[in-house]
């Protein structure tokens, strides 16, 4: 990180050295689930549900792209942005972007009809597209273009992708590999032409930080879409510290951690009581879904209180295809078992599993420092 | 008032402590506070405290693993079904004795550190033992024991927040105190010599701010450590909520048995608490005239009656309201609403002189 104060103005160099440090660090090729996707150890059920919940991300990305082309006075920049637009929904029926992750997906095995529903998306998925696509909403164009330049690391990505898939995922038909290879072409194309105009026009201290910053954000974005598809497919288990225990005064389940506690509601610890390492998050959400009584919206909502859960340090993740539970302290725990990068702060309103604020007066002493 | 349900106890289970930090919160005298409770009656407490409502309970001190019975005072907590946690500064505990207390319950531990490097952390101590603590951090963490680093702050060592959260972070903490010192104790002896300048404290707040932001190495983890900042009280517009309000929330019990509402009350004059010893932990905890004498707001004047913040803040500190107003029942300094408050505000100009004086005594009984 340059961590240039604010107040500097950096020269265009500087500022695409400081927007490639950014994509070094913070990109999601670095993410755990992309790492084992390329190094071949997926399950087929990860890929799946990866293909499935992607393509999510997928459609956002016209949407996205016309925001853009809306916030633009310049004919130039139009002509040149609608591009991408064409590139994802394609001239016609059945071509484009969008039309070739169809294909994927059908070719790792997914009901192609099912993911076109967008019905299964996970909803901590959802949030972090949805998030995407209101970052460029409520941002000036300059650092919407900014936000799009993830494409700069684009590129190498889909060349590591499609040698792994060909290497490790044999199941998986040649002819779907075809959005990775459109990509190899048009991410590089789309980021050296948005690369040029943020160097041309973020040209003050102000504009240049949030440029760094949208593409932070984005970065943020992207990891946190990996880190629920590598929850819902991984096995959660209590923390051998998480404490779960009946308060009667307060009639409330606690989960109760260091210096803080966790009040339970509703089916919260008939939830947490199934985090054995056993069954994956998507099987107990599809699990407490499929109970009598359960809402509509259940099984999204035991998705989004493992996560909440997660971010309190309640639960570890074993990675699909790790070791079973007992054998549980080999197996590497998922970066995202701290709760790391949800899109928005703690969601903890309108979740009928969680009363998430700490019970009452159980938060952290007020210890004054240190021990001695 | 009727007393309310206590959720903590911090358990001070001796005074002693191998280091001599010049900002020791234990109270000046000490030394002459016995340890005065054995196992037995440590478990005592821990069934009478879960019976008041406790949940957690941390065993400190100064230095809890000085106590060669700590074993069974875990084991108390843990039958107790509190959730215990030590609060340690990493000796004489040692990580098979660790190993050891999670076997019998512990769930957690926090650990102090002074610094980010050993000769600086080690000066701070004044004594030799940065080298065991990040034993115990690591072994707390081979364990898989959530930890919690605690680093007081101050003029010597703000300079090095930057290595002190990257330290943090390759120990994999939970989560990290910044608590900027505050002057309860042997702390007020050195306050000039402590007290960080405004320059520190800026940068300080920035880097946190950045901090906080950044991923961890495989480029995960915005939010791990969780970084907990906490400004001194001179630089701050309102107090803190002492111990989440006096005799609301936490019970401390000394090592010599007396059970208190914070770590520092029973210096305070007039203030009359009792003892464990002599009669049980639910009396000692509601009908304890000095336990009584601050809770609630009965006891506030203007401007705290009729302020709307009281509910949050509780009127702050006594301990501090007394040394700084000569009064515990005065509005705490720290807030700029208090008569008084230049007195506070004068700590921000005595940032000058420089040299400390160690807690007097390292291992005195």
């Amino acid at each position: 990180m340059s961590g240039a104060a604010p107040g500097d103005v950096l020269s265009p160099d500087a500022l695409e050295a400081r927007l490639r440090a950014i994509g070094a660090e913070r990109y999601h090729h670095r993410h755990p689930f992309n790492v084992r996707m390329h190094e071949g150890r997926l399950t087929r059920d990860e890929v799946r549900t990866w293909a499935l919940n992607r393509y999510y991300y997928q459609t956002r990305i016209p949407v996205k792209d016309s925001l853009i082309v809306s916030k633009a006075g310049d004919a130039a920049f139009r002509r040149e942005w609608v591009q991408r637009i064409h590139d994802h929904d394609g001239e016609r029926e059945g071509d484009g972007g969008l039309a070739l992750w169809l294909r994927l997906a059908e070719a790792v095995g997914c009901d192609a009809a099912e993911v076109e529903r967008q019905e299964h998306v996970l909803p901590g998925v959802r949030r972090a597209c949805d998030a995407y696509v209101e970052l460029v909403q409520t941002s000036d164009l300059l650092t919407s273009v900014a936000a799009s330049l993830t494409e700069m690391f684009a590129g190498d990505i889909m060349a590591v992708r499609i040698a792994a898939f060909e290497k490790h995922y044999p199941w998986v038909e040649a002819g779907g590999l075809a959005y990775f290879r459109s990509r190899t072409q048009q991410a590089p194309r789309d980021a050296a032409w948005g690369l040029r105009y943020v160097r041309e026009h973020a040209t003050d201290a102000t504009s240049q930080a949030r440029a760094a910053a949208a593409l932070e954000r984005k970065c943020d974005i992207l990891w946190s879409l990996l880190d629920a598809v590598e929850r819902a497919c991984a096995r959660p288990r209590l923390a051998p510290h998480a404490q779960l225990r009946f308060d009667s005064a307060l009639e409330r389940w606690l989960c109760v951690l260091p210096e803080r506690a966790v009040a339970l509601g509703g089916s919260g610890r008939d939830i947490l009581e199934r985090c054995t390492g056993d069954e994956t998050s998507e099987a107990i959400a599809r699990a407490l879904a499929a109970r009598p009584g359960a809402g509509p919206h259940a099984r999204d909502e035991v998705h989004d209180f493992l996560e909440q859960m997660a971010r309190h340090g309640v639960l570890r993740f074993l990675p699909a295809g790790a070791a079973r539970a007992g054998e549980a302290a080999t197996a590497r725990p998922l970066a995202a078992d701290t709760g790391a990068r949800a899109p928005d702060g703690p969601a903890t309103d309108g979740c009928p599993h969680a009363g998430a604020e700490p019970a009452a007066g159980a938060s952290r002493t007020a210890r004054r420092d240190g021990p001695q | 008032m009727t007393a309310p349900r206590p959720f903590n106890l911090v358990a001070e289970l001796s005074y002693r402590c191998p280091l001599r930090c010049p900002y020791c919160s234990n109270p000046l005298d000490h030394a002459s506070v016995r340890d005065g409770l054995d196992a037995d009656d440590w478990t005592r407490a821990f069934r009478e405290a879960a019976e008041l409502g406790v949940v957690h309970v941390g065993l400190t001190g100064g230095e809890p693993s000085v106590r060669r019975d700590l074993e069974p005072i875990v084991a108390g907590g843990a039958a107790a079904g509190l959730f215990t946690h030590l609060v340690t500064a990493g000796l004489p505990l040692d990580p098979e004795r660790l190993a050891r207390l999670q076997a019998l319950g512990l769930r957690s531990v926090q650990l102090s550190l002074q610094d980010a490097a050993p000769e600086a952390s080690d000066r701070i101590a004044g004594t030799a033992c940065f080298d065991a603590k990040l034993a115990i951090a690591r072994a707390a963490r081979r364990l898989d024991m959530p930890l919690v680093l605690n680093v007081v702050l101050h003029r010597d060592n703000l300079d090095h927040l930057e290595a002190i959260i990257a330290l943090a972070r390759e120990l994999d903490a939970e989560r990290l105190e910044l608590a900027n010192v505050q002057f309860h104790g042997w702390a007020r002896h050195n306050r000039d010599a402590l007290l960080p300048t405004r320059a520190q404290l800026d940068t300080a707040a920035r880097l946190v701010a950045r901090e906080r932001r950044r991923p961890g190495p495989d480029g995960s983890g915005g939010g791990r450590p969780e970084l907990v900042y906490v400004l001194p009280d001179h630089w701050s517009e309102r107090p803190k909520p002492c111990m989440g309000g006096w005799g609301r929330k936490t019970i401390v019990i000394a090592p010599d048995g007396l059970v208190q509402p914070c770590h520092e009350a029973r210096s305070l004059p007039g203030i009359e608490l009792w003892n464990l010893r002599e009669r049980p932990l639910r009396a000692c905890w509601e009908d304890a005239p000095g336990m009584r004498a601050f809770r609630g707001e009965d006891w506030m004047r203007e401007p705290c009656r009729s302020c709307p913040e009281r509910a949050r803040d509780f009127g702050g500190c006594r301990c501090q309201a007394f040394a700084l107003q000569g009064d515990a029942a005065a509005t705490d300094p720290a807030c700029a609403l208090a008569p008084g408050r230049d007195r506070m505000l004068a700590l921000r100009e005595a940032a000058s002189r420089s040299g400390w004086h160690y807690r007097g005594d390292p291992t005195a009984r």
